[in-house]
Order: structure tokens, then C-alpha cells, then sequence
């Protein structure tokens, strides 16, 4: 009796087991890993409409059936991590003598009427699924960024993988060869795009802007968004050319490398890592100076119904060399000079950064964002919209107060 | 039957994690839909209805300290007409059941198991909260005390750690721009903090009802802070634009969190996992107190036989809705007629009770009577 009540006890519980595996196992979205094709980066070029059509197969769409869209199709490639191939460790074998493209990433491109369709081609190309959890690198040539990144951003962000950290940056010229570029120092290409910013983040070179802070800039009323800019030099290196900004999602311009130190001290952003000359009284008396800190501080005033922002910036710089020994720095004297100096160099190019932005009406500054925060009730009644901010940007003045002290000169005394 | 035995703080545990569900993660959208960069102040204040609307259950529970609503109701406005507002809390129960498992499996399919029917998910949600609501209330209580803890420390991390990309501006100015939707902002947050009606279920098990209102105060304190906190977060982050365009704006938080050193880059992972856990609390909380509520309504001795009974009926409610969009404006309707079923109703309860002078028997304190049925 006693063994008949176990046995049916033991048997429910198995039942009860047996019932609920089916359900732990999660296999519907059983993926191995040999069998996702993980992207770590992708470029997106502009391509000629005739050539395009001709060499797009029938696969999200009919020919014919679909318009060709005004703002044209495009070239998308991939760049997609090959499994087992990239090395972990230094010491491992495989990655450190050839380090050449074709090792360690398949570069792909398609073509497509927007980015989804283009994705959906490529995915009828390549046999895993293409996973986008490791995406790394977006890079958008300088013609399609002007044309507008609705379709772009809406793509990514509508799909989950996707990253808020991952980098999206203009190329000068075409995307597609940043991602056919194999620099030496890092033996995933993707990887030293992306190292080239986060590095320019920690030595002050540029502010941080990865995709998820770029779509909330582009999203608020009172600011633009910008991006990277990039241009690939002959060695397949990397150069940040400027900041690529829009209004709305559509680029309207590009700064110089040097205005990325504008834009950082007008925000205050630490740590500072620019590099400037300061001419004194002639060419022979020319010195570099680096900045160390910057701080910032930006005030609001409402002048006959137009903001006025007054804005307070403070850097403090070393001095790194000079170019002949006509000039001594050994009394605070010549320091005081170089200040006055570079404060007035500084003042000037702040005002053609700011003048430059409000000609192309936009304010990636975000001053607009202060009134919005600051003065609630004229931007509700004056401006209200993302629109009506970008009109009333072009009019702002700006005052611009900067103090520089120069602490230190190195190891050398004069 | 069962003794009382849950304490202040168990009480406590069980509000906060029955509030905390899957409102969180649309939350947000919510607030800044509702005025923008006020966000903050409009979830604070949506914390305050409901604090009014639970004070009022609180009340009723320790003016009657032996009985729950289904039972007490009868008492004050009489058989028939109570047995009509019980009716309507069962329901709305059930409803509200149905929608967290159906809400729960929408995120699932979409961010994480994209190829897993969502029915599957739903079912397995529901099963899980129809197998453990198998026990008494106090087994009810010490469930929602163990997870307490793995709801709050996680949700406070996560809300800490993303605010290293935090800009004060975006949560200027306080009262928001546009704070035209303020108070249907106000009512269809305050709707999230409804579960908190199942302290009604819990008074006549407490050891000590008369400190009813510290748990309700406690809970209240807890699962709201950490609402504002969230939405404080996640507007600072993003800015109140941005958020706008997302579905789970604090999902998309959690993905742009990243430990220090980045030992995970994307917390999305981990947040879905402590996620669940707060889904299921809220699912169970809700699913019991149907339940429990129906075995009152019909004078059972036990409750365990509806467990698997109202299954069914739940889980093709979950699937009435047609698509994510029509399922979140249910669930916003819902929320508001509930409104009227979980502050108007025991409202009235109390104004009826206090003018007829009805009250309850008082409990011993400090010994443990057997529960009245």
C-alpha cells in the first residue's frame, strides 16, 4: 500500500517534470554561436540609381513595384566577425603575424532601396543570421548624411540588438573603405575605428557621442545633433576631421578639428587635450601651448524678447614648446603674455564657431535646451517647437568671457 | 485555519513588490507623455492618489480587522449591492491578471525571445503564479519578502549607474513645458499602483491590523520613490524628446548602462532577469487575490481549487488584444476604470460605514487569534 502511494508520487512528480522541460528549454531561440554572423560594423554609402536597380535582385520586392526612393538607394556593408578567427590573447596564434583584413572579419556590401531593404538582401546572401548585439561602428558617408538619417535612425533603433553605445560616425568621402580598412594595431578593424574615439574621449580630443546620445540631441527641441567626422588617411588610419552637424536629421555642415576644442570648451568638458600656437609679437615668438582643464558656464537673459547667452569659460594650460629661443619663459611676465594672448585667439575663434553654427541654424550647443530649462515661460510662449528654435537660433548674441592661466612650462626652465 | 502572522514589514514587502511590475518598463513614457520634463513631479503625484486611495483601504481594513472587503462590504452597504462591487474586483482582478502576463510576454518576444510564441510565455507566467497562489496567505507574504530585496537593490543600481551620463537639464524645468496632460498623466500612473488593494486580503492575517497603516505608508514610500527614481533616471539620461520615441524607455536605459571597467557593457540582460522576477510578484499578487477573493465571495473554505480553475478564462483574456498598441491603450483604459474600483469604491465603503457607525470586532493584539470567516 505504503509502496503504491510512493510509486504514484514519484510518477507525478516526473510527470510534472517531464511537463515543464519542454518549456525551460528555451529552443525556439536556440542560436549555437558558429551559426550567427555577427556584424561589427557597418558603412552605408550613396549608390548611382541606374547601376543600383540593375544589380538589386527581387527579394524584399518586385522590380518595378516599388518607386525608387527620392533620396536614392544605398550601399550597405557589413563587416562581420568570422568565428574561432579573432584572437583573445596577445599570444595566440592566428592574429599576430597577418592581422590583414581577411582574417579576422568578411566584408560584404549590398545594395538596397533603404537600409532594412538592403539588410534583408544581404541576409539572402548569408547563410547564419545576421546578429546585430555586437555592433560596434556605423559609418555614413558625408552624401547620405546629407540627404537625411531618418530611415537609418528609425532602423536601429526600432531593432533590439542594437546598442545605445555604439558609435556612428561621417565619412569624408566613401563609407564602405572604413570598413575594408585594416589597420595594424588592432586586429579587429572595427575595433580600432572605435578605439580611435574612445581614446579621443580620454585625452580631450572629442566629446562623448555615441549613437544613443546623438538620437536624444536630435530628438530635444532645444538642440542638434552632431557626429564624428572622420577621413581615412593613406596608411588606413583614422583621422577626426571635425564634428559633422544637422538639423534634424539632416547634415548641414562640418567643423574644423581644431573647433572640436571650440565645441568642448564652450561645454566645459574635461579632461582638455587640444594643442594651440600662440603667435606673440612675431612668427620667431611662437609658442604651443596644451590645455589641461576647461570649465564652463553658460547664462541666460532674455534681451528685447531675443536670448542673449553670456558664457564664462576658464581653461588652464602648460606650456609645451616654442619654436626659436628669441622668446625666454622665465618671468611670469612673458606667461601673462602668452595668456593675453591666446585669450584673445581663443575669444575670436569661439565667436566664428558659434556665428558659423547660427548661419546653418544649427544650435548643437544645445543653448536652446537652457532656455527651454531656464526660461520656461518665453519658450513657451515664443518657441515651443524644434522649429521655431532653429529660426531663432540665427539671431541669438553671445558674449563670451574667457580667463586662461598658463601654470606650468615643463621640465625645462626657460 | 491559518493564524495571523504577517508582520509590519512583510506587509510592506508585499505592497512594494506587487506594485513593482511591468509598468516599470513603460513607465517613462508615461510621465513625459503626460508634461515632458515634469515627469518626476507627475509620477510623485501619481504616488500620492495612490497613497490616498490605499489610506482609504488601510482604513477600512482596520476598521474591520477580522474580515476582507468581499466580506465586510456586505456588511456596510448590505448583501446585494456589495455582492456587485465584489463582482467588479474580481473581475478587474482577473483583467488586470490577464493584462501583466500579456504585457509581460509582449517585452519578452520582442527583445529577447523573438521566435518563442508569445502565448507560450504567457501560459508559463500564468502557470508559475497559478502553482504557487496553492498556499495561505502567509505562505503569500514570505514569497514576496524573499524577492523584495532582489526587486529594489537591482532597479537602485541600475537607476545609480546611469546617471554618470545624467544631464540635470533634462529634467528642467520641474513642472514641465507642456503640462497639459498632467492629471490624465497623474490617473494613468496612479493606475500602476493599483495591485496595492490586495493589503485589503492581508489586514485579517496580520498580527498586528492596528499597524496596518505604517505598511501602507512604508510600501507606499518604497515602491514610489523607486518610481520616481526611475523616471528621474531615465528622463535625466535621454531627455523627455527622446523618450517619447520609445516603446520601454527604462528597458533602453538599462541597455545604455554599463558597469564600471565594463565588466557588462549593456545591463539589459540582467535588468530583464530581476525584471521577471517583479512580473511574476505582481502577476502572483494579483492572480491570488482573485482567487482569494472568490472563495470569500462564495464562502469557500479554501481557495486552492480556483487556482487552476480561472486559468483558462485568464490566459484568453491575455490574448484578446490584437497588437502592442491596441494592448497598451487597454491597459491604460483598464487602469483608469480601475481607478474607480480600488479609490471610489472603498471611498464609499468608509463614508457608508462611518455614518452608519458599522465597525468590525477588534482584534486581541499580541496573541494569535484564529481567523474569522
Amino acid at each position: 500500500m505504503l509502496t503504491t502511494r510512493m510509486w504514484i508520487k514519484i510518477i507525478r512528480t516526473l510527470c510534472a517534470i517531464m511537463l515543464a522541460v519542454p518549456f525551460l528549454t528555451g529552443c525556439w531561440d536556440r542560436l549555437e554561436i558558429e551559426e550567427r554572423a555577427v556584424v561589427l560594423g557597418v558603412s552605408i554609402d550613396k549608390v548611382n540609381m541606374e547601376t543600383a536597380e540593375k544589380e538589386e535582385d527581387e527579394i524584399s520586392h518586385l522590380r518595378g513595384t516599388i518607386p525608387t526612393p527620392e533620396k536614392g538607394m544605398v550601399r550597405v556593408a557589413v563587416q562581420i566577425a568570422l568565428p574561432g578567427r579573432i584572437p583573445l590573447g596577445p599570444g595566440e596564434s592566428g592574429g599576430g603575424g597577418g592581422g590583414s583584413v581577411g582574417k579576422t572579419v568578411w566584408v560584404i556590401d549590398v545594395v538596397g532601396h533603404s537600409l532594412d531593404d538592403a539588410i534583408m538582401n544581404l541576409q539572402q546572401q548569408v547563410s547564419s543570421k545576421l546578429f546585430f548585439g555586437h555592433l560596434r561602428v556605423i559609418v555614413i558617408s558625408e552624401a547620405v548624411a546629407r540627404n537625411g538619417l531618418e530611415n537609418i535612425n528609425d532602423y536601429f533603433r526600432r531593432n533590439s540588438e542594437v546598442r545605445r553605445m555604439a558609435w556612428m560616425m561621417v565619412a569624408k568621402g566613401q563609407a564602405r573603405k572604413l570598413m575594408l580598412a585594416a589597420p595594424p594595431l588592432e586586429r579587429v578593424p572595427t575595433l580600432y575605428l572605435m578605439s580611435t574615439l574612445d581614446e579621443g574621449i580620454r585625452m580631450g580630443k572629442f566629446p562623448k557621442d555615441y549613437i544613443g546620445i546623438f538620437w536624444s540631441n536630435v530628438s530635444k527641441k532645444g538642440q542638434e545633433g552632431f557626429l564624428p567626422y572622420v577621413e581615412i588617411k593613406k596608411e588606413e588610419n583614422v583621422e577626426i576631421k571635425g564634428l559633422a552637424y544637422f538639423v534634424g536629421d539632416q547634415m548641414v555642415g562640418v567643423t574644423k578639428p581644431l573647433e572640436i576644442a571650440g565645441y568642448l570648451g564652450i561645454k566645459g568638458i574635461n579632461p582638455a587635450g587640444y594643442r594651440v600656437f600662440v603667435q606673440l609679437s612675431n612668427p620667431e615668438q611662437t609658442i604651443m601651448t596644451t590645455a589641461t582643464h576647461r570649465r564652463s558656464k553658460i547664462k541666460v537673459q532674455i534681451k528685447d524678447g531675443i536670448p542673449h547667452f553670456t558664457i564664462d569659460m576658464g581653461i588652464e594650460l602648460n606650456v609645451e614648446g616654442k619654436l626659436s629661443d628669441e622668446i625666454q619663459i622665465n618671468n611670469p611676465e612673458v606667461l601673462r603674455m602668452i595668456e593675453e594672448k591666446q585669450t584673445e585667439d581663443a575669444v575670436k575663434s569661439y565667436y566664428k564657431l558659434i556665428k558659423d553654427s547660427q548661419e546653418k541654424g544649427s544650435d548643437y550647443f544645445g543653448f536652446g535646451e537652457i532656455v527651454r530649462a531656464k526660461k520656461p515661460h518665453y519658450w513657451n510662449k515664443r518657441i515651443k517647437t524644434a522649429e521655431e528654435w532653429g529660426k531663432m537660433y540665427r539671431n541669438c548674441t553671445f558674449d563670451i568671457k574667457v580667463t586662461l592661466k598658463v601654470r606650468r612650462i615643463g621640465m625645462k626652465g626657460v | 485555519m491559518e493564524t495571523r502572522q504577517i508582520t509590519v514589514i512583510q506587509a510592506a514587502a508585499v505592497l512594494v513588490s506587487t506594485i513593482i511590475g511591468v509598468g516599470v518598463l513603460a513607465l517613462p513614457l508615461f510621465a513625459v507623455r503626460a508634461a515632458d520634463s515634469g515627469g518626476p513631479l507627475v509620477t510623485f503625484m501619481a504616488m500620492l492618489l495612490a497613497f490616498v486611495g490605499l489610506s482609504l483601504v488601510t482604513w477600512l481594513g482596520m476598521r474591520f480587522p477580522n474580515e476582507t472587503i468581499i466580506h465586510y462590504s456586505e456588511r456596510i452597504i448590505g448583501k446585494w449591492l456589495a455582492w456587485i462591487g465584489s463582482l467588479f474586483i474580481i473581475i478587474f482582478f482577473a483583467v488586470l491578471t490577464s493584462l501583466t502576463a500579456r504585457e509581460f510576454g509582449e517585452v519578452v518576444v520582442t527583445s529577447v525571445l523573438k521566435s518563442t510564441p508569445v502565448e507560450v510565455t504567457v501560459i508559463v507566467m500564468l502557470l508559475l503564479a497559478a502553482i504557487s497562489t496553492r498556499h495561505g496567505i502567509t505562505t503569500f507574504a514570505h514569497i514576496h519578502t524573499f524577492y523584495f530585496p532582489f526587486l529594489l537593490v537591482p532597479a537602485l543600481v541600475i537607476a545609480a549607474l546611469s546617471l554618470k551620463n545624467a544631464e540635470v537639464i533634462n529634467l528642467l524645468p520641474i513642472w514641465g513645458n507642456e503640462p497639459g496632460g498632467m492629471l490624465k498623466g497623474t490617473l494613468t500612473i496612479a493606475a500602476l499602483f493599483q495591485g496595492a488593494f490586495v493589503l485589503t486580503a492581508v489586514i485579517p492575517s496580520m498580527k498586528h491590523p492596528g499597524k496596518a497603516m505604517k505598511a501602507s505608508f512604508w510600501g507606499m514610500l518604497v515602491a514610489g520613490g523607486l518610481y520616481v527614481i526611475i523616471v528621474a533616471a531615465t528622463i535625466s539620461v535621454f531627455g523627455s524628446e527622446e523618450i517619447k520615441k520609445l516603446l520601454w524607455p527604462t528597458l533602453e536605459l538599462a541597455k545604455a548602462t554599463s558597469l564600471p571597467a565594463n565588466i557588462l557593457e549593456r545591463m539589459d540582460a540582467a535588468f530583464l532577469a530581476v525584471w521577471v522576477t517583479a512580473v511574476f510578484t505582481t502577476l502572483f499578487s494579483s492572480y491570488f487575490f482573485t482567487i482569494y477573493s472568490m472563495s470569500h465571495l462564495f464562502r469557500l473554505k479554501e481557495h486552492k481549487l480556483f487556482s487552476y480553475f480561472i486559468l483558462p478564462f485568464v490566459f484568453v483574456m491575455a490574448m484578446v488584444p490584437q497588437n502592442i498598441i491596441q494592448m497598451y491603450e487597454i491597459i491604460e483604459n483598464v487602469g483608469r476604470i480601475g481607478l474607480i474600483i480600488t479609490i471610489a469604491y472603498p471611498g464609499l465603503l468608509l463614508i457608508v460605514s462611518i455614518l452608519r457607525k458599522k465597525r468590525g470586532n477588534p482584534v486581541a493584539d499580541n496573541k494569535n487569534v484564529d481567523q474569522n470567516h
